[in-house]
């Protein structure tokens, strides 16, 4: 009623207003001479202004009318002569409405509660022989050279990978922070599980200037795969040449500065200073020594995309780790270490059947450079005593084709020099170091061929068949048979970095 | 002379200023939305004050939609962005609107756009689960199919819109008057086209037309779907079709994103017809705005359902 009330009072206000103005209108016609430019300004904004009072009592009164009327008030005489089992009806309503605002009322300590996921990645996998790679978890031991030394033992074996808790939430308007959390029980380490920290951030979300700021640990922005989570790969396992360059993901401990180029095409750049790259501790992990600044390692990344048309487009992108002065395996030494790294994406994906039918042919090139001589430990010198500084290629190709939502077929080839062979033997007709040859002549090369089949039953269920075969220099070469089942529970979603 | 050249690069930068200014004043809102209906209707309610530009496709699948970088420079600089919400494009607007650092527009500030607000959603889950699919944990998120949905999302963009540039809010608000002016129309002619709808079974292969059946009284008998995104199981295409059969379903609705294999092959077995409709603007080549998109529905449909036999009496 009250509203009512001021209602009329506006309205009447209203009149009286109009009635003021009409009544000037005369005295102003009755001026002699043309009235002044600023009268008829004054009158313009006058009549703007009662527009605008207008507009506002017009909104006022559909707001009225849409309003419930307040519970215990006469309401209209309308609702008066209205079915009292209707007026029932809407009392039983309105007290449910009633209970069910204030049950939203309510509060949970467990309300801001972060979001979870886990992933369980489980492999049934068969090797002719040990020469084989563990499927991409880096935990085997290390061989004489400091690479991976894939210890696992020939034969039948089931593996659970990973069980990966993925917890995320924002921390304040500025930052936002996640963790991975892994506990796997690998037959490596006695079936005993093993918890692990794989990533734990902190990341800025409001920082000006297209700036994000990454701090804690996390898998530093290395090429495309390097930084995935092995359940998030596109195979069963790393790439051999990813493993052994890097060692598992491309696991760091520091700061990362990113930026994204204000260009209307995608430029993207990062720049990281952690304390090592990997799984591999080569770069001096060890913290009993002192570490100077250029014991630390610097990373850089560029990238860009670009749409070709609607259905095709092309990633590119260029990293770089510079560790100045790194320590080498048998810690006799500090020595430069650099990895260089190339990557590229094609994708054909038709815009309105890519779901079901689409092509992905992606690869990395790495280039890793060293000074420090892994075997006899100190710098590596050539057979005259002359230091040298030896470098070894690695990448992986391959090619997926999606035939249908559900099956996805694939082949990757892959092939890395062993930078650490026993002996370094010159060759002949350059005089520069031949790092595919060891002392008896074999190749220390490794070429794995490796085609494999995905289904996804649903987006959140994949099994995956794959089998390797590699042919390293000097030893047996080796089948593998792998048959992983992975499920993600909870919020999965997918992240830009790991995107299809 | 040394003066004479100051005062020479003095008005140059100063016309430089000026002209920057001009150009600073003339430039137009930039709207990024999810998908071509909301760009349709965005740029009706902003008229000649904005640009809109919509990421996805009509064709595409619009739950599915790859994370393509070159979205990332777009939504970087947009100062609008207007999705369709209930989780619809939960797989790849989240991951993209982090990835542009644009705090403008991240859920819940004031440039971040959800056209479901007034919607009330159907289809709603009271089991939240997985088994139950994976598409639709909000409910059906295919309100834009029916032209009342249109009328609730161009209120909600002019809201949106009038909350964002308060300056401009007497354009958006002429613009949504005339736009519902126009809708209103239309439904009223829609309604009487598709009386002879009423009643006709109909499935889907993805279950999208929910709220366009209820809106014309059409009978939703299933999807080939297992459940919103999971691919059908041969048991449940048995009875689906057996079903079908002992309804009468004679209409099969592909939506031109899936493939038409299952589809010809249940309106070949329970002797009916497949139609391609278009579940957005541009998802087919005659469907260029918002209001196309229920007229070509509406048509289509019922060309089918006099070929099909199925079609009512009016």
């Amino acid at each position: 009623m009250r509203t009512q009330l001021q209602l009329r009072v506006l309205i009447g206000l209203i009149i009286l207003a109009f009635g003021i103005v009409g009544g000037l209108g005369p005295v102003f016609a009755q001026n002699p001479g043309v009235p002044a430019a600023s009268e008829v300004e004054n009158l313009k904004k006058q009549m703007a202004l009662m527009e605008e009072q207008l507009r506002q009592l017009r909104l006022q009164v559909d707001k009225m009318a849409g309003q419930p009327v307040a519970p215990g008030s006469a309401g209209p005489p309308a609702a008066s002569t209205a079915d009292p089992a209707l007026e029932k009806r809407l009392g039983e309503v309105e007290n449910k409405a009633d209970a069910a605002l204030t049950a939203t009322k309510k509060s949970f300590a467990s309300q801001f509660n972060p979001s979870l996921s886990l992933a369980i990645d489980t492999i049934g996998s068969y090797k002719s022989n040990a020469q084989g790679f563990n499927p991409g978890d880096g935990t085997g031991t290390r061989d004489a050279g400091g690479r991976v030394n894939n210890s696992r033992p020939a034969g039948a074996d089931f593996n659970l990978r990973t069980a990966e808790l993925f917890i995320s939430a924002d921390v304040d308007p500025f930052t936002r922070a996640y963790a991975v959390i892994n506990a796997s029980a690998d037959a490596a380490n006695g079936d005993e599980a093993t918890m692990g920290v794989e990533e734990a951030a902190i990341v800025t979300t409001r920082l000006p200037y297209n700036l994000t700021v990454r701090g804690g640990r996390f898998f530093a922005d290395f090429g495309t795969l390097p930084h995935r989570h092995d359940h998030d790969l596109p195979f069963v396992d790393r790439p051999p040449s990813i493993d052994t360059f890097i060692g598992g993901e491309s696991q760091t401990n520091g700061v990362e500065v990113s930026w994204l180029a204000p260009t209307p095409f995608y430029l993207r750049a990062s720049g990281t200073i952690g304390n090592k790259l990997g799984a591999d501790s080569r770069e001096g992990v060890t913290n009993v020594n002192s570490r100077p600044i250029k014991g630390l390692t610097y990373l850089g990344r560029l990238q860009t995309y670009f749409d070709l048309n609607d259905d095709h487009n092309l990633e590119l992108g260029g990293s770089i780790v510079e560790t100045p002065n790194a320590e080498d395996i048998t810690n006799s030494g500090r020595f430069e270490r650099r990895l260089v790294g190339m990557d590229f994406r094609y994708r054909w994906y038709p815009l309105g059947s890519g779901v079901r039918q689409s092509l992905t042919i992606a690869g990395e090139l790495l280039h890793d450079i060293g000074e420090a001589d892994p075997v006899n430990g100190g710098r590596r010198t050539d057979v005259f005593g002359n230091p040298v500084r030896q470098g070894a290629w690695g990448g992986y190709v391959y090619a997926e084709y999606r035939l249908s939502k559900q099956w996805r077929p694939g082949f990757r080839f892959d092939y890395f020099q062993l930078q650490s062979e026993p002996l370094l033997v010159t060759n002949p007709l350059t005089g520069l170091p031949a790092s595919t040859l060891n002392a008896t002549g074999h190749r220390t090369d490794n070429r794995t061929w490796s085609p494999y089949l995905t289904w996804f039953p649903s987006e959140f269920q994949r099994l995956r068949l794959q089998y390797n075969r590699s042919v390293r220099g000097n030893a047996q070469s080796a089948d593998e048979f792998f048959l992983q089942w992975t499920v993600f529970l909870g919020s999965h979603s997918h992240g830009f970095s790991e995107r299809e | 002379m040394i003066s004479q050249w100051l005062s020479r690069f003095c008005g140059l930068m100063l016309g430089v200023v000026l002209l920057a200014g001009e150009a600073h004043a003339e430039e137009k809102i930039y709207i990024v939305t999810s998908l071509p209906d909301l760009a349709d209707i965005a740029a009706r309610i902003g008229g000649d004050l904005v640009t809109v530009e919509s990421l996805a496709k009509g064709i595409e699948d619009p739950h599915g939609v790859p994370i393509k970088p070159s979205f990332v420079p777009k939504l970087n600089r947009a100062q609008v962005l207007i999705v369709m919400g209930l989780e619809y494009e939960h797989s790849w607007i989240p991951a993209l609107v982090t990835e542009s650092r644009n705090s403008k527009i991240v859920k819940g500030n004031s440039g971040y756009i959800d056209v479901s607000l007034k919607v009330t959603p159907k289809e709603v889950p009271t089991d939240l689960s997985r088994a139950k699919g994976e598409l639709h944990p909000a409910g059906n998120p295919h309100f834009n199919l029916d032209p009342e949905g249109g009328r609730l999302i161009a209120q909600t963009i002019a809201e949106g819109l009038t909350l964002n540039f308060p300056q401009h809010r007497a354009t958006f608000e002429a613009n949504l008057k005339v736009f519902l002016a126009q809708l209103n129309a239309k439904i009223r002619d829609w309604e009487i086209l598709a009386r002879p709808l009423h009643g006709v079974k109909f499935i889907s292969y993805h279950q999208d037309f929910t709220y366009f059946a209820d809106r014309f009284g059409m009978d939703y008998v299933g999807t080939i779907e297992l459940k919103p995104g999971i691919e059908p199981t041969a048991s449940h295409l048995v009875e689906l079709m057996q079903n079908m059969k002992t309804v009468g379903a004679k209409i099969v609705l592909r939506e031109p994103h899936f493939s038409e294999k299952v589809p010809n092959q249940i309106a070949a077995q329970v002797g009916g017809l497949v139609v391609k409709l278009p579940i957005m603007v541009g998802g087919s080549p005659e469907v260029k705005t918002y209001f196309d998109l229920i007229e070509y529905n509406i048509r289509e449909l019922l060309k089918a359902a006099q070929v099909a036999g199925v079609a009512g009496k009016v």
